[in-house]
Formats: structure tokens, C-alpha cells, sequence
């Protein structure tokens, strides 16, 4: 296990509780959806994560051994674990793009050689290379996105923690981003924690769902077995994705025979159709 | 143009100039010699070589849009002038040039007075050319760098960069918030714009100390220790480019030494 949480408390200094007995675990290279709607406690969690926040009560283990808080530990787990904030604005600081992505390199302690080259690499992977010299203020949203994304990339991490990672975004942004983070997973194996309320995103990023509410982690499973229950997505003020409720509807109110564990995506519901219609299965699959 | 507009209009040829990727070195040399050779010179002639060879480099070379340059110079030289007239008029001494007789005085206009006007309108034109060419040529990452290599105090740049950084950030929140109290049909009388003002500065204030706080935090997540390390890549300056530079503010001081006797009136 990469990660894991231990009856996680958090009490901000204003009284107000905003984890509560949080455990869980996640291990290298899953993608985990962390899914709760505004002020769950999505974003109290993931600052965990990265020793931003110490927890009130309750242990956090990184990598089988319990987080330390001293500067040097802090320093690697912050190596290791890169954070990706809602508002890239809060996140690039820098005057440009190319001194924004060295930020972190430099911080740890990398020679100019070898940050050059990895500022290089992780503009690369975001395809911003072109954008290098310039300053964020000339960036659309969906570009500083990504630059605050190779900033975290260009400190070669083994989890990458997203807050939100695709508010705000117009639809090829969205997809873009997540394209993205699909093939950092497949490709260098890394461990990816979203947090996000948008539900329609959550099947075709997550192996993994976590449901926060109130502070409070009332479910864990594969977004599939998560989404069908329609009376906990209910309760806890969330919603299926448009797909599922819709087929909800049918096996509900049309009583039509639809399997227990709803479709998710465009594929399986495709499958499904297909499988009403009485047709054969579809040869290919159109998913993501 | 708006004025932020103007700043970023300034900014982004900063960046996009045909000079942006020449080492600062090189245009901070030029530009802070040119200043101090045209500012110290007792005539108009160095202040108008320096304003021309400035305003040659940044439309010819640099290729700085011609209305974006002279643009910048429409402010100070409406306050120059103004400052001009009065020197003009008003100071000087010895053999007056012109006797204005008055009820109660005679107003005199020295030949000292036209003369020190006219050195000053020329002398302040040639040091705005110089500044507006590095600002217009050299980006502020560059300068930041730059000026940590000549070992300025650490918190100076950092507070520089993070200034810039923000700067605009804020502009755009003000305008947005401007906007928003128009929409809601702000009154334009004086004493309720006043008080629009005052909301949108209180507001704006607490945003900053927010955006500070939320920005430490990023930073901190990404191994922020106390120290904004920058990376220091610029090009290093061409020799030539230096020598010539040397070359010419020597042919400036000679020009100096001849024209110190040369007069206006």
C-alpha cells in the first residue's frame, strides 16, 4: 500500500470537525476518485496527503511507514507525492512558465543541467513546450492546467493528487486533461488521486471511488457498484451519471431487464442496448 | 488605450520584441549607460543623440510597434512640459532676456532659465528613451535573474517576481469587480463612487491576503523552503555587442566635452 489513513481526524483551529475517522488505503498505480460534494472534506483530505496539514487525530503511512513532519522527510514526501491545485492560479507563482516548472526541481536540490531537462520533459508530456518563455498571464485556463501539471510532473512524483482537475474546464479541455492522466498511469505507472464532484468523469478515469460526506467516508468501491446504488448516491447529495440514471429510469419505471449493476459509459451502455434489442454484441468497443 | 491595457501591452513586448532573446546583459548595459552619459551631459545634443539611437534600437532592431513607444511618452512629456514652462519663466538669473513690467514688479526671463528649460525637456526625453527601451526589450524574468546575479538582496527579487506575477492576476479581478458594480448600477455621484471605491479596495485587500496564503501552500507542496529558487539560463552577452557598446558611450563622452559650451539662446 502506497497510501494509507488510519482513523483520520481533522478539527480546523475554528472548531469545525472536517474529517472525521477517515480509513483507507490505495496501492501503487490505481486510480482512485475521491467524490463528495463542496465541503465534504475532499480538499481537507488531500492536504493531507502531502503534509500540507497534520492530522488532529489518526495516522497517515506513506509507503508502509508513518508520515514525518520534519523538514527533510516533508521534502521527500513532497518529491513523491505532487499536488495539483484546483485554482492554477494559487499554483503558478513564477514570471514565466519555464521558471514556474523549474520551481520544484530547483527545490530539490538539482543541478540546472538537469532541471533544463526535465523542465523540457514535463512540458513535453503536456504538450506546453511552445509556451515555455511565456508568462501565465497569457495562458488560457486550460493551459495553465497543464502547466501546473508539469510543475508537479517535473519533480518526477509517484502519486499526483488533483484537486478538481477538470472545474472550469470547456469539454476539450476536460478531456484533454484526463487523457493525460490516463497515459501518465499507463505509462510511468503513477498513482493517481482525484477529487472531484464531477460524476460523469469519475467512470472513465477510476478503478477505484471513495464517497466523503460530511467529513465523514460513508463508501468505497469500483465506481460500478458505487453508481448502482442509487439510494446512497441519493443520501449523500451526489447524482449517477446522466447514463446510468437514465437506465435507472428504464429498469425502475419501464421495468425493463436490466442487469443490477448499471452501465456507466457510452460502451457499456451501448452493450446493453444492444443486448434489450436482442442484437448481437457489438464487435468493437467505442469507450472513452 | 486603458492603462492596463498599456501595461499589457508593454508586458507582452517585453516578451515578443525581435531583442527578447538577446542576453539583458547586454540591453541593461546599454540602456543604464546611455541614461547615466545622457542625464550627466550640460547640453541637448548627447540627450538627442542618445533619444534617437534609443528610439532607432527599439522600432528598428527590437521592432517595437511605433504607437506603443511614443505612446509611452505621451504622459511624462505632458508633465515635462508643464515643469519646462515654469523653469522657463520663472528661474534664472544674471542679464534678463526680456523685462515684463507689472504694477507692482518687473517680471524678468533669463537666458539661464530658457536654457536650463530646454537642457532638461531634452535631458529627461533622452533618459525616458533609454528606460522605455530596456522595460519594452527586457521581460521582467530576465531582470529578475539579472538582478540576482549582481547578488540584490534575495527578499527584493523575490518580492519583485511575485509582484509581477500578481499584479495582473489583481488587475483583472479589480476590472471584473468594477464591472460588477456598474451591472448593479453603481451611482456615479462623487460621494457614492467613493464609496464604490472603498468596497472595491476593502475587498480586493482581503483577496490578496487570500490568494498570499493559498499561494504559500501551493508553493509549500511543492518544496518551498524559505528560498525562490530561479533557474539562471540566459544566453550569455556577445562580446562584440558589448565592445560596441563601450565603443559608443566613449564617442558620447567625447561629444560631451565638445558641445559643453554650446547654448540655446
Amino acid at each position: 500500500m502506497i497510501f494509507k489513513l488510519e482513523n483520520l481526524s481533522h478539527r480546523y483551529s475554528d472548531g469545525t470537525l472536517a474529517l472525521s475517522e477517515v480509513s483507507l488505503s490505495f496501492a501503487k498505480g490505481e486510480r482512485i476518485a475521491l467524490l463528495g460534494t463542496n465541503g465534504s472534506g475532499k480538499t481537507t483530505l488531500l492536504n493531507h496527503l502531502n503534509g500540507i496539514l497534520k492530522p488532529s487525530s489518526g495516522n497517515i503511512y506513506f509507503e508502509d511507514k508513518p508520515l514525518a513532519y520534519d523538514a527533510k522527510s516533508l521534502l521527500n514526501l513532497r518529491k513523491k507525492v505532487g499536488f495539483v491545485f484546483q485554482d492554477p492560479n494559487d499554483q503558478l507563482f513564477a514570471p514565466t512558465v519555464k521558471q514556474d516548472v523549474a520551481f520544484g526541481p530547483l527545490n530539490l536540490g538539482q543541478t540546472p543541467e538537469q532541471v533544463k531537462k526535465v523542465v523540457d520533459e514535463a512540458l513535453e508530456t503536456v504538450g506546453m513546450s511552445e509556451f515555455k518563455e511565456k508568462p501565465p498571464h497569457f495562458l488560457s485556463l486550460g493551459q495553465k492546467k497543464r502547466v501546473a501539471l508539469a510543475g508537479v510532473l517535473a519533480m518526477q512524483p509517484e502519486v499526483i493528487i488533483m484537486d478538481e482537475p477538470t472545474s472550469n474546464l470547456d469539454p476539450r479541455g476536460t478531456s484533454e486533461i484526463l487523457h493525460l492522466l490516463l497515459r501518465l498511469n499507463k505509462e510511468k505507472g503513477i498513482t493517481l488521486l482525484l477529487a472531484t464532484h464531477d460524476v460523469d468523469m469519475v467512470p472513465l478515469f477510476a478503478n477505484k471511488l471513495y464517497i466523503l460526506n460530511k467529513g465523514k467516508l460513508v463508501s468505497e468501491g469500483t465506481p460500478k457498484d458505487l453508481f448502482s446504488d442509487a439510494e446512497l448516491i441519493r443520501r449523500v447529495n451526489l447524482r449517477a451519471p446522466r447514463l446510468t440514471h437514465l437506465f435507472e429510469v428504464l429498469k425502475k419505471e419501464d421495468n425493463l431487464p436490466i442487469d443490477e449493476k448499471l452501465p456507466l459509459t457510452i460502451g457499456e451502455a451501448r452493450k446493453e442496448i444492444l443486448q434489450l434489442l436482442g442484437t448481437q454484441k457489438p464487435e468493437k468497443s467505442v469507450e472513452q | 488605450m486603458s492603462h492596463s491595457d498599456l501595461y499589457a501591452e508593454v508586458d507582452r513586448s517585453a516578451y515578443t520584441n525581435a531583442l527578447a532573446k538577446n542576453s539583458p546583459i547586454t540591453k541593461t548595459f546599454f540602456a543604464l549607460s546611455a541614461l547615466v552619459i545622457g542625464v550627466s551631459a550640460q547640453s541637448f545634443v548627447v540627450p538627442i543623440v542618445v533619444f534617437i539611437l534609443c528610439t532607432c534600437l527599439s522600432l528598428g532592431l527590437a521592432k517595437v510597434k511605433p504607437r506603443l513607444y511614443f505612446g509611452l511618452f505621451v504622459y511624462p512629456t505632458l508633465m515635462l512640459i508643464l515643469s519646462c514652462i515654469i523653469l522657463a519663466l520663472f528661474f534664472g538669473s544674471g542679464q534678463s532676456l526680456i523685462d515684463i513690467p507689472l504694477p507692482w514688479t518687473t517680471w524678468a526671463i533669463y537666458r539661464s532659465g530658457i536654457s536650463m528649460s530646454v537642457n532638461t525637456f531634452f535631458r529627461v526625453e533622452g533618459a525616458l528613451s533609454c528606460l522605455f527601451f530596456l522595460v519594452l526589450t527586457t521581460s521582467i524574468t530576465d531582470l529578475c535573474v539579472l538582478l540576482r546575479r549582481i547578488h540584490m538582496p534575495q527578499v527584493m527579487v523575490e518580492m519583485s517576481m511575485m509582484i509581477y506575477r500578481y499584479i495582473f492576476l489583481f488587475l483583472e479581478i479589480t476590472e471584473k469587480m468594477t464591472l460588477a458594480q456598474k451591472l448593479r448600477l453603481r451611482r456615479s455621484g462623487w460621494l457614492s463612487s467613493i464609496r464604490s471605491l472603498a468596497m472595491l479596495v476593502g475587498s480586493l485587500f482581503i483577496r490578496t491576503l487570500d490568494q498570499g496564503e493559498r499561494t504559500l501552500v501551493a508553493m509549500t507542496a511543492r518544496g518551498y523552503d524559505g528560498d525562490i529558487r530561479i533557474l539562471d539560463d540566459f544566453p550569455a552577452p556577445r562580446k562584440i555587442a558589448l565592445l560596441g557598446i563601450v565603443f559608443f558611450d566613449a564617442l558620447l563622452i567625447v561629444l560631451i566635452f565638445l558641445t559643453l559650451n554650446i547654448g540655446v539662446v
